[in-house]
């Protein structure tokens, strides 16, 4: 690992005190301080906090972990908090923070077990009688509003719901962390038509926003913070979408300083290979003079940004 | 991903009810609770002239509120603007500007606290948005505090009517627990729903963190559905200021043209002030299908019914731009 520049340490000391400091008493983290603990915060920074150089105190993780697996359901997925039950689409994140731990049967086992919830979850495709409706021509296309492949399928936010780009990328990032621990085919599958869903949602001209590319004939615009997840998720795959996306991530931070953004932003160029200097040196601006963001998942994939450890998110490190 | 499914389910309930003598689709159709809804006789709505997004506006803002006999002394206030996208070519958005007036007059007349919340529908980046949008500049003018209703603590609430499947909604904390509920939204119309007006604005408080962006569920429940749903789940009292200084036609609400209005409107009944712009954009109000449905128990929709006050919407009236599909909601009065 590289050694840290003075204000980068500084940043990141900041961000640790910043995290630390806003953990709940049951060990687990709200999406910001106060607020009751949910998987997706919990999980961020149980990430989170196991990056950061080993010269720095870091906080126990060992409460966050014992939150996240004393909350793991029956079916193997994880709730959003104790207040909203059943499994959602934060086990994902529950995953990819439960793999990125060193080798513990336990956490292994409730990572895999979270990986077949993932895998039994889908996104509703196009209704038989809609399918039938288009092919009969009873339904003009310009009706259908949107234009997507609702054949691809990827993850939804919630059951009995569409597919978008959030919950997919991150389902796929888990995936492809559990892979070797998953049945055979299954997962390929699925990670194949959900890499080719997010290709098919990229907006004209490159990158991604929630998941809609045009409405009503209309261009949507992308945004860098669902851009870069998407990027990410793809997992350095060089084809003219994530070419394009790269260019168009670029050019929307160019405008764009919110630490979230940055942060996203600075990992998928570091998987895809390109320079982040520039974004890294904001970060660290933004951080000296508005001090650590707010919110739990942005001050987390700051630290796991600042601190270069985008391997959390690198597919092959678990074998 | 939403007109699939109407279409679906008003295919389906066409051809069923076609098929069965005697069945109307309309027949007896009360979907929600009477015992919880007592709707006012009449409702009063301002319309006071704002030409424009300057250093007035906090005055104006406070006389509406006066005129409205709306007392907030000690109250805490939460307001919820209308905050979904940025387009920095566009009119999205409530302005900024508003929204600090409306702080500064909620304080002037004796409110506790005031707070700004949204949990934007398409953006997860509050930080970006905040930033782009200018709010984040006039919260830090007047000191007030953000709240992201997206990711805010919530409870469960049970629906008191029927409009969607859904039973329950999870809502914010932060909305639940307040004396006010101030619907700030801008006067848009909307290509799925025809106009986005205070009643839409309340797809804001649903929490992105359990229904996901652009809050899906809500669209597959129908957009109609949930608007009555969500309105009729709540009990916080409530008041509206609308943002009709310069609204937004056509394919609202995100990428419409702008249109200038000139005006703000208030009032206590979110029916009868939604009602009221509507006709400020040369809209029938009754020929909007959830408006005309929150008029049988949320508020009032017909005219008759709702008292105007300050300016006579009449003569503010314009002949806002509409989709084709739309096009029948056009009042006489314009076309």
């Amino acid at each position: 690992m590289r050694p840290y520049a003075p204000a980068e340490r500084e940043a990141l000391e900041e961000l640790v005190a910043s995290l630390g400091g806003s953990v709940n008493r049951d060990g687990g983290w709200g999406a910001s301080a106060g607020l009751l603990s949910t998987t997706e915060a919990t999980a961020l920074a149980s990430l989170a906090l196991r990056s950061p150089s080993s010269e720095q105190s870091l906080p126990d993780i060992e409460p966050a972990l014992d939150w996240l697996l004393s909350r793991q359901l029956r079916d193997g997925g994880w709730p959003l908090s104790d207040v909203v039950p059943g499994s959602c689409w934060m086990t994902s994140l529950a995953v990819i923070s439960l793999a990125g731990m060193p080798r513990s049967d336990h956490m292994q086992r409730a990572a895999v077990r979270g990986g077949l919830w993932l895998l039994r979850q889908r996104g509703l495709g196009t209704h038989w009688l809609l399918k039938v409706m288009y092919r009969l021509n009873l339904v003009p296309r310009t009706e259908s509003a949107v234009e997507l492949d609702r054949d691809l399928i990827g993850w939804p936010w919630t059951a009995e719901s569409f597919s978008w780009v959030e919950p997919t990328a991150y389902a796929v990032i888990a995936l492809k962390l559990r892979r070797p621990q998953l049945p055979l085919h299954t997962p390929d599958d699925r990670i194949d038509m959900a890499e080719a869903m997010l290709l098919d949602r990229a907006c004209p001209g490159g990158g991604w926003n929630y998941g809609n590319s045009r409405v009503l004939g209309e261009d949507l615009w992308p945004y860098a913070d669902t851009t870069a997840l998407a990027l990410i998720a793809l997992g350095n795959r060089s084809t003219g979408v994530t070419t394009e996306g790269l260019q168009a991530l670029r050019g929307m931070l160019e405008t764009n300083d919110s630490p979230l953004a940055l942060a996203l932003g600075i990992l998928a160029f570091d998987m895809y290979g390109r320079d982040a200097g520039n974004l890294r040196e904001r970060l660290i601006d933004s951080i000296d003079q508005k001090g650590p963001p707010g919110d739990v998942r942005a001050l987390s994939f700051a630290l796991i940004a600042l601190s270069a450890r985008g391997d959390l998110f690198r597919f092959d490190i678990d074998g | 991903m939403v007109d699939r499914r109407t279409f679906v389910k008003s295919a389906a309930a066409a051809t069923l009810a076609a098929g069965i003598p005697g069945c109307r689709p309309d027949a007896d159709d009360r979907k929600w609770n009477a015992a919880a809804f007592s709707r006012r006789e009449s409702s009063t709505v301002a319309v006071l002239k704002a030409p424009e997004y300057d250093h007035r506006l906090a005055e104006i803002v406070a006389s509406g509120i006066r005129l409205s006999s709306l007392d907030p002394s000690g109250l805490r206030v939460v307001l919820k603007p209308n905050l979904v996208e940025y387009d920095p070519e566009g009119v999205i958005n409530t302005h900024p500007a508003l929204i600090a007036a409306t702080i500064e007059a909620f304080r002037t007349l004796g409110a506790a606290n005031v707070v700004v919340a949204e949990g934007p529908g398409h953006r997860r980046d509050n930080a970006y948005l905040l930033t782009a949008s200018g709010l984040t500049y006039d919260l830090k003018n007047t000191d007030a505090a953000y709240v992201d209703l997206n990711s805010d603590d919530v409870r469960e609430v049970r629906l008191r009517s029927r409009y969607t499947k859904l039973g329950k909604l999870y809502l914010p904390a932060t909305v639940l627990e307040a004396d006010l509920l101030v619907s700030m939204p801008k006067l848009k119309t909307h290509h799925w729903a025809g106009v986005t007006l205070s009643l839409k604005n309340m797809f804001g408080i649903v929490p992105g963190l359990i229904y996901g962006w652009p809050k899906n569920v809500l669209h597959w429940e129908g957009i109609e559905s949930s608007i009555l749903d969500i309105n009729a789940a709540l009990t916080v009292p409530r008041f509206n200021i609308v943002d009709g200084i310069i609204g937004m036609e056509g394919n609202g609400p995100i990428q419409g043209g702008a249109r200038h209005v000139g005006a703000l409107v208030f009032g206590a009944d979110p029916v009868a002030v939604d009602a009221t712009c509507a006709r400020l954009m040369g809209i029938e109000p009754e020929r909007v299908e959830y408006l005309r449905e929150a008029g049988r128990f949320l508020g009032n929709v017909r005219g008759e019914r709702i008292q105007q006050i300050g300016e006579t919407p009449e003569e503010l009236t314009q002949d806002f731009e509409l989709l084709e599909n739309f096009a029948s909601l056009k009042s006489s009065l314009v076309g």
